[in-house]
């Protein structure tokens, strides 16, 4: 089971392009995709559920070429764009006996499935109600639902916990460690603790083309020393963001901690544990001087 | 202030407009109904008898197309002011500015009218034109050639820039019904004024006050004209589309109308403020809860804050588990995806609704078979109109696309099954006429009526998916039904509603285009197939 992405370029009217030159080979296993606002996140998850076709590049499942065909990834795909739609006038088992009909699962099948996924995402009691009615935040568990109608190998999900409560999300963070042990899952997300609690794997993607691959423990280590605490007066903070890639502000009785991402120890600041967070703003960062330089 | 926020909200409207492909389409029509007068294809004609192609006659000529015609396409092409605004929730911001409901409303009017005056403009450019190619008369008056766009025209169009937002801020004519009901409203305007002209004499000062499209001060400063030059001359005066052909032509120095002609154009200007107004009566300010969907389960809807954890009351670290599916469920069957289609199709209407449709079959199976052949069948070729229009746009309308395009062989599939869907609602609504034709043993009827089954659904889902929107077939099937069915016109009557005008292997023909036109238009938008 291998979902490989060669070299895939993408390139709308006018010019733009929003990924270049990606190239990533996944395994069974929670990928998070991680990047700023444009990055090319949701360009390359259309792309890989077929909704759109890459400029440059193949995308391969097991050995198939997807461009000669596209149903082989279809029939296993799970797919929750970040910005779907429902039919108002169905209700929730309507709504996903349509798309079980569209996914192509029989009858028995189906009223099954639906039932299981209807309790898995806490909707059975309002089964029966029209989905117009519903609240973002049950929308976006339908469109879960949806997704894996069809026990999809590859499931690729688009800011799936936006909207959700915390409990909800959290939830929703368990089923795809559940799930991920049998299938590719690609986690396209701004939250880094869902991509900390879930994501065996990393991609960090900026400007259309990949900073890093690389497992959680692995980005840990690349800023293992280089994040310190430092406590500021109010006043000096301005002064300390011009000066330093900081990660994080709080307000104490004795000033503003503050927490910096840097190669060397700054005057007076101690040593911190790296998160996730400290990581993705690094290395992004790291990339941007990259870039520049 | 407030002219400058009209001008701002105006501004924005129009270059949102101007922006899309579908406003190049809407100078399109007007230069294609341009092109139709200058080549002659849509003459006035008084009897036997056109004007010298000079400025006054050129410029009535195409002001009065413009009312006439630009009154039907313009209306359903401004006729999205307000959607657009609650589709891309812009609405939502302007709602919580100061700007008053009727502000909100007049503004949306002038921003229809600009759209519309834009497309009156392109039909004065092809006035000037006209007068050029044809030379007949190589004076130009500009005054004479302009002075119908700003007198007839533009109040006109400003007029019914008020009629598209009356009907978009009315929840019953909002969707579909009202780019249905719009069709009759427009005939009954149309036809109104027309009846005096063939009476002969002047009209008299309150018919300029019931002429919209100003057919009768044009038309009626003709004919007067006419008749001092010709007493023979029989009061026929019609705005002839195809039968151009006039055998005479006479001299039309221009128009000479009356105070009453001047003060209805200021009253039809009045009107659509007066329109814009009641309009505002109905606006909601895009609240939420007052969209139709949220009427059916107000005290249902949930938020987090309030209670929506009573629906999650599992706990959060309770054990979640998927049985894994049996690969062999997956047998993608069409007929489990074409009662879906069907389902989806049938929902959400009123029950009204179904009860008409149910009363029409009851009425085609129980009256004599020329009337239902002659009235109730074509009846019921209308009302599922709104059912046939979703066809082909229903998954961009919801936003549904990305879930279904990104299905196993879904334009192998989905598209074939919305297809026969439609062609079922078709067979099913007009099952009675196949009945009493079956039970008559005329055999050519029902071949008619099987043609009109696969043609209709056809149309609705070439045009959905070209168009992308619903009112390409709302509008357009109103009027060919208006002009088929009901008025027999052989060619255009798809039901075959006498024997005289059926032509069943030509709808056959179409219907089968038709679906490989929307084929191709699936699939063209489609990124692998």
């Amino acid at each position: 089971m291998e979902l490989v992405i060669e070299r895939v370029s993408k390139q709308y009217r006018g010019g733009v392009w929003a990924l270049r030159d990606f190239s990533l080979r996944l395994r069974p296993g929670v990928l998070g995709l991680l990047g700023p606002n444009g990055a090319g996140k949701t360009t390359l998850m259309s792309i890989l559920a077929t909704i759109t076709r890459a400029t440059q590049g193949s995308v391969l499942w097991n050995d198939t070429d997807r461009a000669r065909d596209p149903d082989a990834i279809r029939s296993v795909l799970g797919y929750l764009p970040q910005d779907f739609g429902v039919y108002p006038n169905l209700d929730a088992l309507e709504f996903l006996e349509y798309l079980a009909a569209v996914k192509g699962l029989d009858a028995t099948t189906s009223r099954r499935r639906i039932e299981e996924l209807l309790n898995l995402v806490n909707l059975s009691d309002v089964r029966k109600r029209p989905l117009g009615s519903y609240s973002g935040g049950m929308k976006q568990r339908i469109g879960i639902a949806q997704a894996l109608l069809n026990d999809p190998q590859i499931l690729i999900v688009d800011e799936p916990t936006a909207g959700l409560d915390p409990e909800e999300r959290v939830r929703f963070r368990n089923l795809l460690s559940e799930l991920s042990g049998e299938r590719v899952i690609i986690l396209s997300t701004h939250i880094v603790s869902d991509v900390e609690a879930t994501a065996t794997g990393i991609a960090l993607i900026s400007g259309g083309r990949l900073v890093a691959h690389a497992t959680p423990e692995e980005l840990l280590r690349r800023v293992e020393g280089k994040v310190w605490e430092a406590v500021v007066p109010s006043s000096e903070l301005q002064s300390a963001k011009q000066r330093y890639l900081i990660s994080g502000t709080a307000r104490r009785a004795d000033g503003v901690h503050i927490r910096i991402l840097s190669a060397t120890a700054p005057n007076g600041a101690q040593p911190l544990a790296p998160t996730l967070e400290d990581a993705y703003l690094y290395c992004l960062n790291t990339h941007r001087v990259g870039e520049a330089g | 202030m407030k002219m400058r926020l009209l001008y701002h909200l105006v501004r924005a409207d129009f270059l949102e407009r101007v922006r899309r492909y579908s406003f190049l389409v809407t100078l399109a029509a007007a230069a294609y109904l341009g092109y139709c007068c200058v080549t002659g294809k849509v003459v006035i004609r008084l009897d036997q008898y056109r004007g010298v192609y000079n400025s006054a006659w050129l410029g009535c000529l195409m002001a009065l197309v413009s009312t006439t015609f630009l009154t039907l396409i313009g209306f359903y092409i401004v006729k999205n002011a307000v959607q657009r605004d609650q589709e891309t929730r812009v609405g939502q911001i302007l709602a919580t500015t100061p700007m008053t409901k009727s502000f909100y409303s007049v503004a949306k009017t002038v921003s229809n009218f600009v759209v519309l005056a834009a497309m009156t403009g392109v039909m004065a450019l092809a006035a000037v034109l006209m007068q050029w190619l044809k030379a007949e008369d190589a004076h130009v008056d500009l005054w004479a050639l302009v002075s119908p766009f700003l007198l007839f025209a533009l109040p006109a169009m400003a007029f019914m820039a008020a009629l598209a937002v009356l009907f978009e801020m009315l929840p019953i004519l909002r969707g579909g019904a009202g780019n249905v009901i719009y069709f009759f409203v427009w005939t009954a305007l149309l036809a109104m004024p027309i009846a005096s002209l063939d009476k002969g004499g002047r009209p008299s000062d309150a018919t300029y006050f019931t002429d919209l499209t100003d057919v009768v001060s044009v038309m009626g400063n003709m004919q007067a004209d006419l008749r001092s030059i010709d007493p023979e001359y029989k009061n026929g005066a019609a705005l002839s589309i195809g039968n151009t052909v006039t055998s005479q032509k006479f001299l039309w120095k221009g128009l000479h109308l009356s105070t009453a002609a001047y003060l209805s154009r200021a009253a039809c200007l009045l009107m659509a403020l007066a329109v814009a107004l009641v309009a505002a009566l109905f606006f909601h300010r895009f609240d939420p809860a007052r969209e139709r969907g949220s009427r059916r389960a107000p005290a249902e809807i949930v938020d987090w804050a309030n209670g929506e954890t009573a629906v999650a009351a599992l706990p959060v670290q309770a054990p979640v588990h998927l049985t894994p599916l049996v690969r062999g469920a997956i047998a993608l069957s069409l007929p489990r995806l074409v009662l879906a289609e069907l389902k989806l199709m049938l929902k959400g209407h009123r029950r009204w609704w179904y009860a008409v449709a149910g009363g029409l079959f009851v009425a085609s199976v129980a009256a004599p078979l020329d009337a239902v052949r002659g009235g109730i069948a074509i009846a019921v070729l209308i009302w599922p109109v709104l059912v046939w229009s979703q066809m082909g746009t229903r998954e961009a309308r919801f936003n549904m696309a990305s879930l279904i395009f990104s299905s196993e062989r879904s334009l192998q599939r989905q598209l074939p099954a919305v297809w026969i869907a439609g062609v079922v609602v078709a067979m099913s609504t007009n099952g009675g006429l196949a009945f009493r034709l079956l039970v008559a043993g005329d055999r050519s009827g029902l071949l008619a009526w099987l043609a009109c089954a696969f043609f209709v659904p056809s149309l609705a889902l070439a045009l959905g998916i070209w168009t992308g929107t619903s009112k390409a077939f709302e509008a357009g099937y109103t009027v060919l039904w208006y002009v088929g069915p009901v008025h027999h016109v052989p060619g255009l009557d798809f039901l075959g509603a006498t024997p005289e005008s059926a032509r069943p292997y030509l709808f056959l023909f179409l219907a089968m285009a038709l679906v490989v036109a929307a084929y191709l238009g699936r699939r063209a938008r489609l990124a692998y197939v």
